[in-house]
Formats: structure tokens, sequence, C-alpha cells
């Protein structure tokens, strides 16, 4: 298990590695290929090149080969590593420090992806465990009729739906139900409050949650589905246990490993659900933050949040591994 | 449970035999399919008594796991137990609830699964799968089904069974796996045991010595046990009685001397032929034809298609259960005459009634593959025992 663990972390690194690699590549073809970033510094004024030369010298894009289209420049890219192995991961073009808008933003992204799991496994496992184990009565129909109802509404519709219609008169009720200072007021907030960070988070957390659920139910259905005609339940049945611990022992332990895959498989699919939730939601988070960055061309912002975000991904995966690992005993002597 | 496995454990229920503990009668097994209900098991009974084997022999498909399944109350949702009743130890299993049903299951009847990687789960250590039934059911605590658990594979002849019981089944071979399903089925002491092809994932070499451990152990706690197999050639050590089924029906069952000595079904009889041996020399014989399928059984007897000394009478007459000798029952219009070693006398009183006898067999005879040596064989003549020539 330690050889394994220390396996993938070695391989998790060199993965690291190379996105970040990739990542410079794809932003030094931009620079080569669309002009110098520094003079977004200015917007409509016209600065002088000393200022330019400046601006340049500051964002380290002052290097000759960001001048040459086809040039890896891979001096600045040394450069840069060196920098982040130290912490610095630099500042944006205003010159706040990207680990501390990291570290204002990331706290609400994550809040947002504790949600979306939470909705994830609660819904998966529920709707998809019942629709598996009465298989083909009304229940299992109506639970695939929702799932492919969820399929059909995409995240998007769902927020404007609830942020337009929803919010408001359930958050006026909710104030005049519970008083003004009770937690379902906020629950039901129309965009988010840096106050009340969990409370503003956990619908849309959840409404993303949701529209991801679909596929994840019918994963659970059908692996359900897959050990409860396996020859181990029936081992489990002449044993004489009870159904009820026939399910969770055996059919819901044993389908768990394709569920814990698919949980780390989707995380990095929803940080583009982020993206857009917290853009309707006006979450200040990981994805609105990227996304100004990218739209103003700040290239030392998008390079670090892209490297964290990897990195975060990442560990996702390693923790997938070992968690797939310690669910699935074939695995590990591979 | 106690501290030495091997001595002093012993069967719940006396010895004594002539009781039997599990008694299946008249059992009908149905399959609801596409094309309407199909009949896998169609009136089976047998019984097994304390310490005694009982064999159930027949080619895939001919009922012998459908009605196990039944008997332990496994099987699939679209199969139902139609007529019959299932006595175990005085109580009719098919009437109780399936809860009911369930907690006689292990405790009092047990069964080993063919395949043993499928049939134990790849993600729990084999000491846990020995002993889950123990703690959930007796309450057993960590330390003393870790014990059990050791005893068990003990029981079994695993070797090193202290550190093995941690391990996966992934992790044994094939021979010791099967040998691990047994124990599991062994640890709530039942009465009896069904075995279904215990030995047919394994290798030759390996599938003797489990046979040999089962019938030991057997043995050893007056068990009533009953052995599903394919193949007959593995029944003569083992067995006490032989149940022979085709298509769903028992065609044959008698005490397991006599089974081989005198077979009284032409099946059971082309069976044993088609066994190799080492003194064999040119083909081996094979039965023609395939086993029906329950969805299109032939009319009449469902083996005359495939019957050497097959009749007018066999084609549309479903032959009652006859009695050739005591204690013996073939499903089989000629069952005396088959015992006899004696070709079948083509016109019986009860058959349709075609005159000329003899050159009618022959010319059917000779229509078949199979019929070789035992079809020169004048009618009436000798009283040679039929199919163990070879």
């Amino acid at each position: 298990m330690g050889r394994y663990i220390l396996r993938r972390v070695a391989q998790a690194v060199g993965m690291l590695f190379l996105v970040m690699f990739v990542l410079h590549l794809l932003t030094t073809l931009a620079i080569q290929l669309n002009g110098n970033p520094a003079l977004a510094f200015f917007g409509d004024k016209i600065p002088s090149p000393a200022q330019v030369a400046a601006v340049e010298q500051r964002y380290g894009l002052d290097d000759p080969c960001y001048d040459q289209p086809g040039n890896p420049c891979l001096g600045p890219f040394v450069e840069r590593l060196g920098q982040y192995a130290q912490g610095d991961f630099g500042t944006n073009l205003r010159g706040r420090e990207v680990t501390d808008i990291v570290a204002s933003a990331a706290p609400n992204t994550l809040r947002l992806f504790v949600m979306v799991t939470i909705t994830w496994l609660v819904l998966g496992m529920v709707l998809g465990s019942v629709a598996a184990r009465w298989r083909g009565s009304p229940s299992d129909h109506g639970i695939r009729l929702t799932s492919v109802l969820i399929d059909a509404l995409p995240v998007f519709v769902l927020l404007l739906v609830y942020k337009e219609i929803v919010t408001v008169p359930l958050s006026t009720w909710s104030e005049e139900t519970f008083g003004e200072n009770s937690w379902p007021p906020y629950w039901f907030k129309p965009s988010f409050d840096a106050e009340h960070p969990w409370a503003t988070v956990a619908v849309p957390g959840i409404l993303l949650g949701l529209a991801g659920s679909a596929a994840f139910i019918r994963l659970v259905r059908a692996s359900q589905l897959e050990s409860y005609t396996g020859d181990h339940v029936r081992t489990a049945r002449s044993k004489g246990l009870s159904e009820g611990r026939v399910v969770v022992h055996h059919v819901v332990r044993n389908s768990s490993i394709p569920v814990v895959t698919a949980v780390g498989l989707t995380f990095a699919e929803a940080l583009s659900g982020a993206v857009i939730t917290e853009g309707i939601m006006n979450i200040y988070g990981m994805g609105g933050v990227l996304w100004d960055a990218v739209q103003s061309s700040d290239v030392g912002l998008v390079l670090g949040i892209v490297t964290i975000l990897t990195a975060v991904t990442v560990v996702v995966m390693i923790v997938v591994d070992i968690a797939y690992a310690a669910l699935d005993p074939r695995i590990r002597y591979e | 449970m106690s501290a030495h496995p091997s001595t002093d454990q012993h069967p719940a229920t006396t010895p004594a035999s002539g009781t039997p503990l599990l008694e299946v009668t008249d059992l009908a097994v149905e399959f609801r399919t596409p094309d309407g209900a199909v009949r896998a098991v169609d009136g089976l009974s047998y019984r097994v008594e304390a310490g005694r084997t009982l064999a159930i022999v027949g080619e895939s498909g001919s009922g012998k796991s459908v009605s196990s399944l039944a008997v332990m109350g496994l099987l699939p949702d679209n199969a139902r137990v139609t007529r019959g009743s299932v006595r175990l130890a005085g109580t009719d299993l098919l009437a109780l609830s399936r809860k009911e049903h369930r907690a006689r299951c292990g405790e009092q009847v047990a069964m080993v699964f063919q395949d043993a990687l499928a049939a134990l789960n790849p993600v729990h250590p084999v000491g846990y799968q020995l002993t889950e039934a123990l703690r959930a059911r007796r309450g057993l605590s960590r330390g003393d089904a870790r014990k059990r658990a050791v005893e068990l594979l003990d029981l079994v002849k695993v070797p090193n069974a202290k550190a093995r019981i941690k391990e996966y089944p992934h992790q044994f071979s094939g021979g010791m796996r099967q040998r691990v399903m047994i124990a599991s089925a062994l640890a709530m002491d039942p009465d009896v045991l069904i075995a279904d092809e215990p030995t047919t994932a394994l290798d030759v070499t390996v599938q003797a010595q489990v046979l040999r451990l089962l019938a030991e152990i057997q043995a050893e706690r007056q068990m009533g046990l009953v052995l599903i197999t394919h193949d007959l050639g593995v029944v003569a050590g083992v067995a006490d009685d032989v149940t022979v089924m085709y298509a769903g029906r028992a065609v044959e069952q008698a005490p397991v001397v006599p089974v081989y000595t005198t077979p009284a079904h032409p099946y059971t009889r082309a069976l044993l032929r088609s066994i190799p041996s080492a003194a064999g020399t040119g083909r081996l014989p094979v039965i023609p034809g395939r086993p029906p399928s329950p969805a299109a059984m032939p009319s009449g007897c469902p083996f005359h298609p495939r019957c050497d000394a097959v009749r007018d009478v066999c084609r549309t007459e479903v032959p009652p259960l006859a009695t050739p000798a005591p204690g013996r029952t073939s499903a089989c219009h000629f069952a005396a005459d088959i015992m006899a070693g004696r070709e079948p006398a083509a016109a019986d009183a009860d058959a349709v009634g075609p005159t000329d006898a003899d050159p009618a067999a022959v010319e059917h005879r000779d229509g078949h593959a199979m019929a070789a040596d035992q079809a020169t064989v004048p009618t009436l003549d000798d009283q040679d025992t039929g199919g163990s020539d070879d």
C-alpha cells in the first residue's frame, strides 16, 4: 500500500509539471502572437516606451524571447518554477498577490464543491439504490425518468429560474416567518453574502449538484444492479444473512468502487459548472476570478490560478486512487 | 464455536439412518420468459439422510442447479416454484416466509457454489467471509470470529490458516479458493450441505482432493450431502445414491452401485458409456444431439430423440415412473428391459403395435451413432450387465 501511494504521488508530481509546462507554452505562444500583455495594464492610455518597459520588467515579461514566435521561453519558465517553489505566485495586474486572491476566493469554491459532492452522493446513492433494489417498479421508472429530466435541464437554466423566480418570494417569506436574523432568509438570498458564506452557497451548490446528479444516479443504479445478480451476493444470501445486511455489505459496498472513481472524475468537470454558478450567483470564487483574469489578459494570475487548480485536481485524483485501492483489494497488488 | 473443529462436532440430528434430513417432493420450477413460462424442473423428488450422499447428475440445463437454488430460496426473480414441497427436518421451507426461509439457510442447509472466484466477495478478506454469518447472526465477537475462521480453514486443510484469513479470494489458488468456499458453507455447522458442481472449475488432480475432502467432512459430521455434478465419473467413489436428471425430471434414481452395473434408463446407460476409461480404445461414444430446450420439449419421453432404444410409444407417451427393482425408479417405458440389459421389445401390448418387432428395431438402431455394441445383443438372449462392459 505504501509503495502504491508513493508511486501515485510520483506520477502526480510529474503530471503537475507537465500541465504547468503545457500551460507555459500556450501562454507564451499567446503573448508572442497577440502582443504584449503589459499594454493591458494601461487600458486606453498610450504609455511611453519607458513605462511599458517598467511594467514588463515588473511582471517578468521583459525577456526578449516573448518577441520571438516559436521560442519556448524556457528561461522564464524555469525562473517561474523557482518562484512557485518558494511560494511566490506573483501578483495580478493591480499588484495584488495571487496567493492572497486565491486565499480569499478558493474557500468559497471549495464550499461550493462540498455542497455539490454531498448532493451527488446523497441523491446518487439514495435514488440509485432505490431504483436498483426495486428494479422495474414504479419508483425505478420514476427515478429513471427524473434523471433524464435533470439531464435536459442545464445548470444555468436551473440557476436563472431559481434566482429570478424563486429566491425573492422565498427569502421574503422566510424573513417574515422566521425573522430577519435567522438562517432561512440567508439560504434563499439571490446572491452571495461574504458574511454568511455557507448559508448563501448552500442552495446554489445543491442546484449545481442536482444538475450533475443524473449521471450519478444512473451509475449507482447500474453498478448495483450488476452486484445484485452477482454470484457473491447469492453466496451471502445462502449464508442466511438478512437482506439489509446483504445490501449494505455486498451490494452497496461492492458497487461503491466505480462510484468513488466517478466522484473524482467529475470533480474536474464541476469546475466549469462552478464558473457558471459563481457568475450567476455572484459568488466570489476561483471560477469567477479565473474568468476575469482571462478577460483582462492577466497572464500571471491565470497561470497562478490554473497551477493551483491543477494541484488541487491532482491531489483529488490521488485521494480517489487511494480510496479506490482501499475499496478494491485487487488493485493494490497489480 | 468450540475449541477443536475435527473431533467434537456432532451432528445436530440423530445419525440414525432412515430419517430424511431433506426431502424434496414433486418439485416444479418455472421461469418466466418473453416466450411464456418455461418449466426448468418438473416433478423432482429426492431425499437425503444424515450421513449419506446423494449425487444429482445431469447435463447443463437439466434443472439440477435450479432445483437446489429452489431449496435454498435463491431462485432468480423470474423463476418460481409452482408445485411441490421441500421439507427440511420436517418443515416445509416453501411454505415459510422469505425471511424464515432465509434464517434456515446457512444454519440447517448450506450451499457450496461452483465458481469460487465469483461466488466469494472480492472486496472482503476470506476470514471476514467465513465468519460473517456467525458474527451477524450469533453475535460472535471479533476475536472469537477470528479463531473460528482459523479453525474452519484448518478443517478444510488450507495451510497456514492464521495468516491466510487476512487475504482476499484472488490471492488463493483455485483449489484453495474452493476449500474456502466449502469452509464458509460449513461455518454454521449445517445438517445438509448442497454442493453445486464444487469441482468443475478445478483441474483433475485438485478435483480429486476437493472431493475427498468433502467426503471426509461429510462422514465425520454425519451431514447429508447433495452433490450436484455433470460428471458421472466423479460420483462413483463418493455418493451413496444417485439421481440422474434429464430435462428437468429425475429419469433414474437408485443406489450408486446398481446405477453403474445395471442402469435402468437409456440416458444413464449412455452417460456411463461416455466416461473415458484408461483402457479405452477407439472412439469414445457420445450421446448424439443436444438436451432439449425447456421451451421446446419433444412429445412423449423427453429423451426419445437421442435414445438408442427408442420405440414408437416413446414418441407419444410420457413414461411413468417405473420401479424396476426395489429402491430404484426409472422414467422409461422399458425400464425393466434396460436394467436387464435386454433390448426392449418394440411392439408392446400398450404400444400402437407394429407387427414385425425385430426388423423394425434393428433398422432403427442403425440410424444411431452409438448403437454400436449393445445393439447387436439379441433380444432376450443373455442377462449380462448392460452398460458396464467398457
